[in-house]
């Protein structure tokens, strides 16, 4: 893989900066199984380690990335995936002993092409920063995973982190590493409810329509509604992107709010320059949404940019109609600069974390990967899709961004539904902000199979979550929920008036 | 024994010994519960259901059990996904095409599992189907049709024949040449500009399986560029989807599509840039460029009792 790195500063800690840190910070050597290579030579070949007496050596910081992730068909889709599995734990291996300034200094897109490697260069917290920069990649780890660790001092470092940093230490963790460190996180905000707060679980009502017809939308929300549902936001998918359908839905569903007291918040996920254009015509609008990739020519394929999202998040501030502070919604999912070719050989991983770095500029009150819904050219199966919810979560949560999951698969990727039911339920267990919710899982629109009205409540009572506690308290009044058991009113539509 | 080990005693004695739970009570006759049916006919459904299933296929108003479906939801649902993996695990024959008299053609894609990983060669040809192509069909056509397996090979052996046959009469009765009739398997809607410009066509309009929702395989999506050529993206096509029994017929699409395909020779573009506003009457939604046909939901699974 040819690519140029134009990296501003070592590409490798120097040999002694591990050692000399050895008092301040427990730091085991690395087991004798593998060694990694140091010393004074040329910077490219110091990027290798021995495993079984066999070298690896890797060109660069990239390299070492992309090598070091767990298999992702779309990585090899890339033809930068690692040969096997040892190759990896090479990469791995080497990963875990450079330090996050290295990765500050050598991002996944250089800072001469990319205006979010930029914007994250400069609008890093350097106190936060100050504080890690010295660790190495195992080290950080083993910071997070230490029990000393909680979640205010991860929100401490959080501003301090940039994306690359993330992808480079999820890389290093099991699934059970994320889930630990991802339930300690503290990520609470605010719109007309609390989301975030240490034993809930929120849920987006979806109620899609293949042509946005208002009525059939208003009944799947209502249905929603009963079943405990929707505390995150209502959030509909529409099939026309115009500001006249964006309003109409909007309007119709506030209506519905308004009139049954619902503390909630509504979205719809048409592009966000069709959002404006609809606030511009007076509708109401708690959330704006958008979907963001990874890096500037990817953004650039949604048709968005910085400077445009800067703009609707002023215009939102000016005239959204949730309380906030928090009003902006995003969606990301790995693959989605590879699929418009704008990854720059850097891994979808990594790329998924750059989607955090952008999205976290605008404190917003939502942020979820649709995890399995591109394809199987990019998560072929139920392990991958799984894994990859589990990361998302964990970086967006380590960013510090309220992170929730689409846990869904497309009809051609190999996931059975039992393998998607099991992800909901871990990812509620690593305190995952919020899910989907639709009728049978079943998105009529986009065709594809997420989270059900049903496995909500399920969720909840299986992990001891509740909803926020404004909403809670909305559900219990309506006779929705008793408790944090199904009420006399559970899964009866018609308990919110039309 | 030291202290612990007596208190760690004292416990188990504590918890029952033995027997840590109980005996369970004698449990009466359970009482049936109420039939909770997937609403197959009006009279059948909830109040809700029904004003429901007037707007959408959402499957709405079908109750819970405790918090989870019932049993009749459940084999519903276990059907309707049964037939969406159904579609997508299908092959096509590597003699379907010959036997249905169109030419036979691949992409460089070599297995089932390739297709669904490497969208890249399945969009474009071998070079065996390449030297069919330059050697066995004809050439400088107003419309090349082009049948394909897509993420449902059911689809195209359904109800592919017929959309290709009402298409092409559609074009011919519009004073359009068409080009010889082929099949693609394992392809991919971008394998048309390679196919369109090979054979020196105006329009290239590949029909294909699309990607099933639940418990619909058999639907088949068309789309069509003009002056195909490697290189053209989504944003120089027009599609549309849906095109089976329960959402547009093919008889109805094969019209359509004409229509599109007459419309972008004489304009002589296609995609975001083709006004097709003076069209709309014949077009009808497929006038937008992502139309998508409403469908109804049908009941998959019948018990005999």
């Amino acid at each position: 893989m040819v690519r140029s790195w134009v990296g501003r500063g070592s590409l490798i800690p120097e040999p002694c900066r591990v050692n000399t840190r050895q008092g301040r910070l427990p730091h085991r050597p690395p087991p004798l199984r593998y060694r990694v290579a140091k010393g004074r030579i040329a910077g490219s070949m110091r990027l290798a380690a021995t495993v079984r007496n066999v070298r690896y050596t890797f060109d660069t910081v990239g390299e070492v990335m992309a090598k070091a992730n767990p298999p992702k068909s779309g990585d090899v889709l890339a033809g930068i995936a690692a040969r096997d599995a040892v190759e990896r734990v090479a990469a791995r291996a080497v990963l875990a002993n450079l330090t996050l300034a290295d990765l500050r200094n050598n991002p996944a897109i250089p800072y001469e092409i990319d205006e979010l490697t930029r914007m994250v260069e400069h609008s890093l917290n350097e106190s936060a920063y100050a504080a890690v920069r010295h660790l190495t990649v195992g080290q950080f780890r083993e910071w997070l995973l230490s029990t000393a660790v909680d979640g205010m001092r991860i929100r401490s470092v959080s501003p301090g982190l940039t994306p690359e940093m993330a992808a480079a230490v999820c890389k290093l963790m099991s699934n059970m590493d994320l889930m630990t460190v991802a339930v300690k996180c503290l990520v609470v905000v605010r719109a007309n409810n609390t989301l975030g707060l240490p034993g809930r679980l929120s849920s987006r009502v979806q109620p899609n329509h293949p042509t946005d017809d208002v009525d059939g939308i208003l009944l799947s929300m209502r249905e929603g509604l009963s079943y405990g549902c929707g505390d995150a936001v209502i959030g509909v998918n529409p099939a026309t992107d115009t500001a006249e359908s964006t309003a109409e839905i909007l309007t119709a569903i506030d209506k519905v709010l308004k009139k049954n007291g619902c503390p909630t918040q509504h979205c719809v996920l048409s592009h966000v320059s069709v959002q404006m254009r609809a606030l511009d015509l007076g509708c109401p609008m708690d959330l704006m949404f958008q979907s963001l990739s990874g890096s500037e020519a990817g953004n650039k394929a949604f048709g968005i940019s910085i400077a445009l999202i800067d703009e609707a998040w002023d215009k939102m501030k000016h005239l959204g109609t949730a309380r906030g502070p928090n009003v902006m919604y995003f969606e990301t999912g790995q693959g989605s600069a590879l699929s418009s070719a704008a990854h720059h050989g850097a891994d979808q991983l990594t790329l998924e974390a750059r989607c955090y770095g952008f999205a976290r500029r605008y404190d917003p009150f939502l942020v979820n990967t649709v995890v399995g819904f591109i394809g199987p050219e990019y998560l072929e199966d139920g392990p991958q899709i799984t894994r990859a919810g589990l990361e998302d979560h964990f970086m967006g949560k380590l960013l510090g961004l309220p992170m929730g999951c689409d846990a869904c698969f497309t009809y051609h990727a190999r996931m059975s539904q039992d393998e998607l039911e099991c992800l909901k339920v871990l990812l509620a267990t690593a305190g995952c902000t919020y899910l989907m919710s639709l009728p049978v899982g079943d998105d009529i629109m986009l065709n594809y199979q997420s989270t059900s009205y049903h496995d909500i409540s399920s969720v909840r009572r299986l992990t001891g979550r509740r909803p926020t506690p404004e909403f809670d308290a909305w559900l219990s009044e309506m006779g929705i929920m008793d408790g944090d058991k199904p009420g006399e009113r559970f899964g009866d539509p018609r308990v919110i008036v039309p | 024994m030291s202290r612990t080990r007596q208190l760690i005693d004292a416990l188990r004695d504590q918890m029952g010994g033995s027997a840590p739970l109980p005996p369970p009570p004698p449990l009466p006759r359970v009482a049936e519960p109420p039939a909770r049916v997937y609403p197959r006919r009006a009279e059948e459904k909830s109040a809700y259901a029904r004003e429901a299933s007037a707007h959408t296929t959402a499957l709405l108003g079908i109750g819970h059990v405790g918090t989870r479906y019932a049993t009749d939801v459940v084999l519903q649902f276990q059907a309707e996904l049964a037939v969406a993996h159904e579609a997508v695990g299908q092959e096509l024959p590597d003699d379907w095409a010959g036997k249905s008299g169109l030419i036979s053609l691949q992409s460089r894609v070599q297995s089932h599992r390739e297709f669904l990983l490497r969208p890249d060669l399945g969009r474009r040809l071998s070079d065996d189907s390449l030297g069919v192509l330059r050697t066995a069909v004809r050439r400088g056509v107003d419309v090349q049709p082009i049948l394909a397996d897509g993420l449902s090979a059911v689809a195209c052996m359904q109800s592919g024949l017929e959309l290709l046959a009402e298409f092409t009469k559609a074009c011919e009765a519009r004073g359009l040449s068409v080009g010889t009739p082929m099949c693609a398997k394992f392809a991919r809607v971008w394998l048309e500009d390679e196919i369109g410009y090979e054979v020196q066509a105006k329009v290239a309009a590949i029909l294909l399986g699309e990607r099933p929702g639940l418990g619909t395989g058999d639907g088949l999506s068309a789309y069509l560029v003009y002056a195909p050529a490697i290189g053209k993206t989504d944003g120089d096509r027009n599609m549309m989807s849906n095109i089976h029994a329960r959402g547009t017929v093919p008889k109805v699409a094969g019209d359509r599509l004409a229509v599109l395909s007459k419309a972008m020779i004489d304009q002589r573009t296609s995609g975001v840039a083709l006004d097709l506003s003076h069209l709309t009457a014949e077009l009808g939604e497929a006038a937008g460029r992502h139309h998508r046909a409403p469908q109804e939901r049908v009941r998959l699974v019948e018990v005999q009792s």
